[in-house]
C-alpha cells in the first residue's frame, strides 16, 4: 500500500515540475518597456518571433522621424492599412518638435478605429496576435495600437447539427465578433451585456460571456466568471474544453451545460436568464445552467403550433427511454420473464432462437457493438458515400448475420429500433449518455432480469436528482415539482399562454407576455356583417 | 442534521410513498376477512390520532429531531438511552421491510436466486441514495410519484376491464360483527402502516414551512390510507375471501388474473416495479432516520460516514432475523406488534408528550414574572 | 483518497458474486413450453401425467420455411404427486418444463371421481402456473388421448380447445370457461359446488394423434366439448348435457347468445329465435324462515328462422312468439334446476347468495345444505323480446302453399 502511494506521489511531483518549466520565466521589469529606438524594438520583435515570415514590418517617414508599422499578415486587413494609414502618412510631412510628432501621428494620421497607446511588451504581443497594427516612432517609448482585424472566415451557413424545418438557417461561425453580432441582432436591448476574457496560457483564446442584465441570476453570473478565471490550462481549442473545465460534476455521463450552433436557440436561452459563453475558434456556444428537460427541446418546437410540438416532444422522451432500455428489456423478457410474453409471440421467438448459438446477452452485445462501429465508420466516410454505406452496411450485415444463423431476426429489429430511437434525441450529448447507459442496463438485465433493469433505472434517477448545474437542481421543474414551471416540460403551452419565465433560473422580471394574448377573430358587431362576409 | 430544506409538497409525497410502500403488498387485515377494508379505515383514523401526538412534540421543539429533544425531555442519560433504542428500532423496521421485499421476489419470480444477492443490490442503491442526502431522496420521490400513480391507475383500469371485480364478495358486511374488525385494528392495522409515522419525528425539522406540517403529513396519510383501503377492497372483490386469506401476496394474485385482449397477461412484473419503488422509499426513510439519529446522538459531523456501516448492518440483519418465511410472518404478526411497535409508536411518545407538556407549563409559569 | 479506493474495491468485491452465476436465467432454447397437461389414473403410481410440448420451429410461419412437421410432441410420466411426475419427466425430455404458458389441464373421469383434489394444491401454489388455466374433464377417453390429439384448424391443439370453449360459451352456452381459480373457489365454498367442462374425442380415437388424421378434409378424430361435469364434495357425481347444461350456464349468467326453438301451428320447432343478449338476476327471498330463489331472465333477440306460415310483421304475432319462447326457456331452466337438485349439488351458488342475504339463516342451513338444496323452491320468470326478424318480412312459406 505505502509503496503504491509513494510511487503515485513521486509521479505527481514530477508533473508539477514540468508544468512550472513551461510557464514563462518571470520577466524583469525593465524588459517590459518599449525602447525608444525603433530599431531595437524591431529587433526584439523579430527575435521573439524567431524571424517568423508572416510578421510584416513597414518603415515609414513621418516628418523627420522614422518609424515602423508592424502587423501580422493574415490577421489584419491589409487594405485598411494601405488606404488609411499609408496614404495619410504620405500626405503629412511637417517638421515639428518631439512631443507633437507622436501626438500628431496619433491624432491626425491614424484616423481610424480603436486607438490605444501602449507601453508594455505583453500588450505588444497581445495586440499583434489579435490582428492589430502597431506603430513605433523613433524616440518614443510608446506605441500606437490600432484595431485592424480582418481575416478569412467561413461565411454564415446552415447549421450542421441542429436542423430546424421552419426557422432561421444561420449558424455561428468561428469568429467571436461575428457570433456576438448574431446575438446582438436578435436582442436589441442595452441590457445585453458582454464581458470578455482570455483563457489558455498559450492559446490566449478570447471568450465572451453574454447575459441579460436584470433577468439573469447574478449569483450564477459570478459563479461562471469565477470558474472561468480559475481555468489554468495551456490551450482552449473548442467550447468542449471550457465545458469540461467548469462543469459541476465530473463523474457523470449527463451533460450539465448545453451547447448549440444556432443563434436563435442561444438567444432564447439568454432571454430565459441563462448565460452564453462564446469561445473564439468554434461555432458552438455554451449556455449554462442546463437542466435535463432542455435536452429534449428542439428549436422546431417553438415555431410550430403547440399541439404538434407537444405530441412530438412526448415522442422524443419516449424514444429516449426506448433507446436506453430497449435491448435490456428484450434480454430480460426472453431470459427471465418468459411468462410476460404472449404465448404465440413466445413460440415465435423461441423458433427463431433455436438456431442461434449464443445466449441472448452475447447476441445483443455483439449486435449493439456492431451498430456502434457502423455509426462511427459512417462519420468518417466522405459525405457522398457515407450515408449509403452506413445504411446499406447495417441492412446487409444484419441480413447476412441472420441468414448465417448468428443472430435472430428479433434481435436485429430490437437493435435497429434502439438505434433509430437514439437518433431522435435532439441533443448529441444526451444521446451519447443514452448509448452508454444502454450497455450498463443490458449487463444488469442479463444478471437479474427486470429487477436489474429497475435497479439500474433507480440508480440513474437518484444520480440525476443529485446533479446540480451551477447550483440549480438538474431535474427542475420535475423534481422539485413546481407547478408554475410546467409550461415547457412535457407539454408545450401555446406561446400566448407562457406568461412567465422559468422561476428557477431568473429571479427578477418574471413576466414575458402581456394579458389577453390568446388569439381569436375580432368580436362581431351587430347588424354590420353577415356570416358570409357580405356587408 | 443536514443543511437541507424540504417543501411541504415534497413531504406530502414522501409520506404517501412511505405509507403505501409495503402495505399493499402483504395481506393486511386478513383476519377480518371481507371486512378488512373497514379495519383499514379504522387504522387510518387511529394513525391520524397518534400523529397528533408526534405533531405536538414537534411543536415544542420545531428544529430538533426526536433524538435531540428526547434528551431534553427525559434527561440526558435516559434520553440518550431512548434515542439509541429508537435508532435500533428504526434499523429493525427497515430490516423487516427489506426482508419482506426479498422474500417476495424470491418466492415469485427469482426463486433460484439467493436472498442475499437481491437484498444486497437493493441496499447498494439505497446506500447511494442516503449518501446523497434527504433532498435527493425527496426529489426521486417526486419523480416516481407520477410513475406510481400511473401504474396504479393503469392497473386499476385493467382490472376493471378484465371483468374481475365482483362487489358481492364484499358482502355480507360485518358478518361476524365488530369484534374481529376491532381486534385486527388493534393488532395490525393501526401499527402497520400508520403507526410507523413515528419515524417522521426525525424528519419534520427539515420542513421549511412550519405551518404546513399538519397538512402535508396528515393529508399524505389520508391519501395513502384511502389508496390502501381501495386496494384491499379490490383484492377481496376479485379474489373472494377464501383466496384472499390463503394468498401470501393478495395484490400479486389479483394482478396475475388480468387477462385482456389475449395478449395482456401475467403482468406480475408491473407489480414488482411498483414494489421496488415502494420498498425503496420505506427502507430509505427508516434507514435515513437511523443515520440521522446516530449522527445526532454521537455527534458526527456529517451523516455520510455512517451510511455505509448502517447499511451493511441492515443487509446482514435482513438475512438473519428469520430462518424462513413463516417465522418472519409470525414475528411480524404476533411478537413485534405487542412488544415492540406499541411501546415505541404509542406508549413512549405519549409519555414524552405528557412530560413535555408539564415542562413547558413550568417554563411558562417561571418565565412570567 | 486511498480510503475511497479501498471502499470502492470492497464494493466491487461484494458485487462479484452477482456476475458469477445467473441463477434464474433460462434461455428460450432451454425451455420446453408445456401447452397442456393431461392427468390419468396411474397403473403403478397414483397419476399418469401427459405433457404436450410445443415444437416452436414447426409452429411459427418461420423465416426458414422448414418442413411443416407436427407442431407438438407428447411425453408421459407417472408419479404419486404432480411434482414427482413432473420431475420424473425430465428423464425423457431434453429441456426444462416451463408451465407459464400452460393453458389447459385435462383430467380423466376416473381422476375426477377420486383424486382431483390431490392435484389442486400443486397448481395453486406454484407461481409459474397461470391461474387462468382451463380445466376440463375427459369423458370416456383418457386424458392422454385428448392431450395428444391434433387439430386441423388451429396449429396448436390446445388453442383449439381453449378457443372452442370460449366461442361455444358465446354462441351456444352449453359450456363455459372455467379455470383453476374458479374451480377452487367452488370447491372451498360451502354454498356452491364447482362444475367443469367435459370433452370427448369423437371418431377414431386411435388415429387422433397421427398426422394422417390431418390429411383428410374430414378429420378422422375430432375433439369436442360435451356437457358439464357436476361435483359434490370434491368428487364427480354426474353429468348434465345439452339443454339442461345450457340452463345451468344460463342461471350462472354466462349465456350471451344462443338459439331457442318454439312450436307453431302444430309444427314442431317451427320458429327459431336467436338470442343476442341475456341477463340473469338471481335473488333470494326469505319467507317463514325458508329461502325462496327467484330467477329473472331478460333477453333480446331476433328471429333467425321461420319455417311455417306466420305473419312476422304483426306485433301481436311477435308477442305470441315472445310468450312461447319465454315458456320454453322457463321449462329448460326448471329442468336444469331439477337435474342439479337430483344430484344434491348446488352448482348455482344459491347457498352463497343466501349467505350474503341473511348470514344468520345461512348458519343454520350450512351444515346440511345439500339436502336443503334438493328441496329448495325456485321460481323462474323470463322476459323475452324479439326485436327484429332479419331482412325478410313473411317467410316464403306463406306464399308457398298458395
Amino acid at each position: 500500500m505505502s509503496i503504491l502511494s509513494s510511487m503515485l506521489k513521486k509521479k505527481q511531483k514530477k508533473r508539477q515540475n514540468d508544468n512550472y518549466r513551461q510557464k514563462q520565466d518571470p520577466q524583469k521589469p525593465e524588459d517590459l518597456l518599449i525602447l525608444s529606438d525603433y530599431k531595437d524594438n524591431m529587433a526584439r520583435i523579430k527575435g521573439e518571433f524567431g524571424n517568423s515570415t508572416d510578421i510584416v514590418f513597414r518603415e515609414f517617414k513621418f516628418g523627420r522621424k522614422k518609424g515602423i508599422c508592424v502587423n501580422v499578415d493574415g490577421l489584419t486587413n491589409q487594405e485598411l492599412i494601405s488606404e488609411f494609414f499609408m496614404e495619410s502618412l504620405s500626405v503629412s510631412d511637417r517638421d515639428d518638435n518631439l512631443q507633437d510628432s507622436f501626438q500628431l501621428l496619433a491624432d491626425k494620421v491614424v484616423n481610424l478605429g480603436n486607438i490605444q497607446l501602449i507601453t508594455d511588451w505583453n500588450q505588444v504581443y497581445d495586440a499583434l496576435l489579435s490582428g492589430n497594427t502597431l506603430f513605433f516612432l523613433d524616440g518614443y517609448n510608446h506605441a500606437i495600437n490600432v484595431e485592424t482585424k480582418g481575416w478569412e472566415q467561413r461565411s454564415i451557413t446552415e447549421p450542421s447539427t441542429q436542423l430546424a424545418i421552419r426557422g432561421p438557417k444561420d449558424a455561428f461561425t468561428e469568429t467571436l465578433r461575428t457570433n456576438t453580432a448574431l446575438i446582438r441582432r436578435r436582442i436589441k436591448s442595452p441590457n445585453l451585456w458582454l464581458e470578455s476574457m482570455k483563457i489558455g496560457k498559450v492559446s490566449q483564446t478570447d471568450i465572451g460571456i453574454m447575459y441579460l442584465k436584470g433577468i439573469a441570476n447574478e449569483k450564477i453570473v459570478l459563479e461562471v466568471k469565477e470558474r472561468l478565471k480559475g481555468i489554468d490550462i495551456d490551450s482552449i481549442q473548442g467550447s468542449g474544453y471550457v465545458e469540461q473545465l467548469i462543469e459541476d460534476q465530473a463523474w457523470t455521463t449527463f451533460p450539465t451545460t448545453y451547447h448549440s450552433e444556432r443563434p436563435d436557440v442561444v438567444t432564447s436561452h439568454i432571454l430565459e436568464g441563462r448565460i452564453a459563453l462564446i469561445v473564439d475558434g468554434t461555432p458552438f456556444v455554451v449556455t449554462a445552467p442546463a437542466i435535463f428537460i432542455q435536452f429534449f427541446q428542439a428549436p422546431d418546437d417553438y415555431y410550430s403550433r403547440f399541439d404538434i410540438s407537444t405530441g412530438i416532444r412526448i415522442l422524443r422522451i419516449l424514444s429516449f427511454f426506448i433507446a436506453v432500455i430497449g435491448p435490456a428489456v428484450y434480454i430480460a423478457a426472453t431470459t427471465f420473464h418468459q411468462e410476460m410474453i404472449p404465448t404465440t409471440m413466445a413460440i415465435a421467438i423461441a423458433a427463431q432462437r433455436e438456431n442461434v448459438p449464443f445466449p441472448a446477452f452475447v447476441e445483443a452485445l455483439v449486435m449493439e457493438i456492431l451498430f456502434e462501429i457502423l455509426r462511427e465508420a459512417g462519420l468518417r466516410l466522405p459525405r457522398a458515400v457515407g450515408q449509403a454505406v452506413s445504411i446499406v452496411g447495417a441492412l446487409v450485415i444484419g441480413q447476412a448475420a441472420v441468414q448465417a444463423g448468428f443472430v435472430s431476426p428479433v434481435m436485429v429489429i430490437v437493435v435497429s429500433i434502439t438505434a433509430i430511437a437514439n437518433f431522435s434525441t435532439p441533443s448529441f450529448a444526451m444521446a451519447i449518455a443514452a448509448r452508454l447507459i444502454r450497455f450498463i442496463l443490458m449487463g444488469l438485465a442479463t444478471v437479474l432480469g427486470f429487477y436489474g433493469i429497475m435497479l439500474g433505472l433507480m440508480f440513474m434517477a437518484i444520480h440525476l436528482c443529485s446533479l446540480r448545474s451551477f447550483g440549480i437542481p438538474y431535474m427542475m421543474p420535475l423534481a422539485p415539482f413546481n407547478p408554475r414551471n410546467q409550461q415547457d416540460v412535457f407539454v408545450r403551452f401555446p406561446v400566448w399562454a407562457m406568461k412567465n419565465r422559468p422561476t428557477f433560473i431568473s429571479k427578477g422580471n418574471m413576466v414575458r407576455t402581456g394579458e389577453n394574448q390568446k388569439p381569436g377573430p375580432p368580436k362581431q358587431e351587430e347588424n354590420n356583417q353577415t356570416s358570409n362576409g357580405e356587408s | 442534521m443536514e443543511k437541507a430544506k424540504i417543501k411541504a409538497s415534497q413531504m406530502f409525497i414522501l409520506v404517501v410513498l412511505f405509507e403505501m410502500g409495503s402495505a399493499i403488498l402483504v395481506g393486511l387485515g386478513v383476519s377480518a376477512k371481507q371486512d378488512a377494508w373497514i379495519s383499514m379505515l379504522l387504522g387510518l383514523a387511529g394513525g391520524l390520532l397518534f400523529f397528533l401526538v408526534y405533531y405536538q412534540l414537534y411543536k415544542y421543539y420545531p428544529t430538533l429531531p426526536f433524538t435531540s429533544y428526547v434528551q431534553r425531555i427525559a434527561g440526558k442519560w435516559m434520553g440518550r438511552l431512548l434515542g439509541l433504542l429508537y435508532i435500533i428500532y428504526f434499523i429493525y423496521l427497515s430490516t423487516r421491510v427489506l426482508r419482506d421485499f426479498g422474500e417476495l421476489l424470491t418466492t415469485t419470480i427469482y426463486f433460484n436466486t439467493p436472498l442475499i444477492v437481491i437484498n444486497s443490490l437493493m441496499m447498494v442503491i439505497i446506500i447511494y441514495a442516503i449518501h446523497k442526502g434527504i433532498e435527493v431522496i425527496v426529489r426521486v420521490g417526486e419523480l416516481f410519484f407520477g410513475v406510481i400513480y400511473l401504474l396504479a391507475i393503469v392497473g386499476f383500469l385493467l382490472i376493471i376491464f378484465s371483468g374481475l371485480i365482483h362487489p358481492e364478495f364484499l358482502l355480507p358486511v360485518l358478518e361476524q360483527g365488530w369484534r374481529p374488525v376491532f381486534i385486527t385494528f388493534i393488532r395490525e392495522t393501526i401499527i402497520f402502516p400508520f403507526g410507523e409515522m413515528v419515524v417522521f419525528t426525525m424528519l419534520l425539522p427539515y420542513l421549511n414551512d412550519h405551518k404546513k406540517v399538519k397538512f402535508a403529513c396528515m393529508g399524505g396519510m389520508i391519501l395513502a390510507g384511502i389508496n390502501v383501503t381501495i386496494t384491499c377492497a379490490i383484492n377481496v372483490a376479485t379474489l373472494g375471501v377464501d383466496l384472499f386469506e390463503r394468498s401470501n401476496f393478495p395484490l400479486l394474485t389479483t394482478i396475475g388474473k388480468i387477462q385482456l385482449a389475449n395478449f395482456i397477461e401475467r403482468l406480475d412484473v408491473l407489480f414488482m416495479l411498483y414494489l421496488m419503488i415502494g420498498c425503496f422509499f420505506k427502507i430509505s426513510v427508516f434507514f435515513y432516520a437511523a443515520v440521522v439519529g446516530a449522527t445526532d446522538l454521537f455527534q458526527f459531523k456529517n451523516h455520510q460516514k455512517l451510511s455505509f456501516p448502517i447499511g451493511l448492518i441492515i443487509l446482514l440483519a435482513s438475512i438473519t432475523i428469520a430462518s424462513n418465511y413463516a417465522e418472519h410472518i409470525q414475528e411480524g404478526l404476533k411478537v413485534v406488534p405487542v412488544y415492540v411497535q406499541w411501546p415505541f409508536q404509542i406508549i413512549i411518545p405519549t409519555l414524552l408528550l405528557i412530560i413535555a407538556f408539564f415542562r413547558n407549563r413550568k417554563k411558562k409559569t417561571t418565565s412570567t414574572p | 483518497m486511498m480510503k475511497k479506493i479501498f471502499v470502492i474495491a470492497i464494493l466491487f468485491l461484494l458485487l462479484m458474486p452477482m456476475l458469477s452465476a445467473c441463477w434464474n436465467q433460462k434461455e428460450l432454447t432451454d425451455l420446453a413450453f408445456v401447452m397442456a397437461l393431461g392427468v390419468d389414473k396411474g397403473e403403478h403410481k397414483k397419476f399418469d401425467v401427459t405433457f404436450q410440448i410445443v415444437i416452436p420451429g414447426n409452429v411459427s410461419s418461420g423465416q426458414n420455411g422448414e418442413g411443416q412437421g407436427l407442431p407438438i410432441a407428447v411425453y408421459t410420466s407417472s408419479g404419486d404427486t404432480l411434482t414427482e411426475a413432473a420431475r420424473k419427466a425430465t428423464k425423457k425430455i431434453s429441456r426444462r418444463l416451463y408451465y407459464a404458458h400452460t393453458n389447459l389441464i385435462a383430467v380423466s373421469e376416473d381422476i375426477a371421481k377420486d383424486g382431483i383434489l390431490d392435484l389442486m394444491d400443486a397448481l395453486d401454489r406454484d407461481p409459474e402456473f397461470r391461474t387462468t388455466t382451463e380445466l376440463v374433464v375427459t369423458r370416456n377417453t383418457p386424458a392422454e388421448v385428448l392431450v395428444s390429439a391434433l387439430a386441423n384448424l388451429d396449429k396448436l391443439p390446445v388453442n383449439k380447445i381453449t378457443k372452442e370453449i370460449k366461442s361455444t360459451e358465446m354462441m351456444l352456452g352449453e359450456n363455459m370457461s372455467i379455470n383453476i381459480d374458479e374451480f377452487l373457489a367452488g370447491l372451498v365454498s360451502n354454498g356452491k359446488e364447482p362444475i367443469l367442462n367435459g370433452f370427448i374425442v369423437k371418431g377414431d380415437v386411435e388415429k387422433a394423434s397421427e398426422s394422417e388424421d390431418l390429411q383428410h378434409t374430414k378429420a378422422v378424430a375430432i375433439l369436442a366439448a360435451d356437457g358439464l361435469a357436476v361435483f359434490k364434495k370434491g368428487r364427480l357425481t354426474g353429468w348434465i348435457d345439452h339443454e339442461k347444461a345450457r340452463g345451468v350456464i344460463w342461471i350462472l349468467d354466462k349465456v350471451k347468445s344462443t338459439s331457442v326453438n318454439v312450436d307453431w301451428n302444430g309444427r314442431k320447432d317451427a320458429i327459431t329465435m336467436a338470442l343476442l343478449r341475456s341477463k340473469t338476476k338471481v335473488s333470494v327471498e326469505i319467507k317463514n324462515g325458508k329461502p325462496i330463489i327467484h330467477i329473472v331472465i331478460k333477453d333480446e333477440g331476433w328471429i333467425s328462422e321461420a319455417n311455417t306460415v306466420v305473419d312476422l310483421m304483426s306485433p301481436s304475432e311477435i308477442e305470441k312468439i315472445d310468450r312461447l319462447v319465454e315458456e320454453e326457456i322457463k321449462q329448460q331452466i326448471l329442468a336444469s334446476v331439477k337435474a342439479a337438485q337430483k344430484m344434491k349439488s348446488d352448482i348455482f351458488g344459491f347457498g352463497e347468495r343466501i349467505h350474503r342475504k341473511d348470514p344468520k339463516l345461512w348458519k343454520k342451513l350450512k351444515r346440511n345444505w345439500h339436502d336443503h338444496f334438493a328441496d329448495l323452491e325456485v321460481n323462474v320468470k323470463v322476459d323475452s323480446y324479439i326485436r327484429r326478424e332479419g331482412i325478410r318480412t313473411k317467410p316464403f312459406w306463406s306464399d308457398f302453399n298458395k
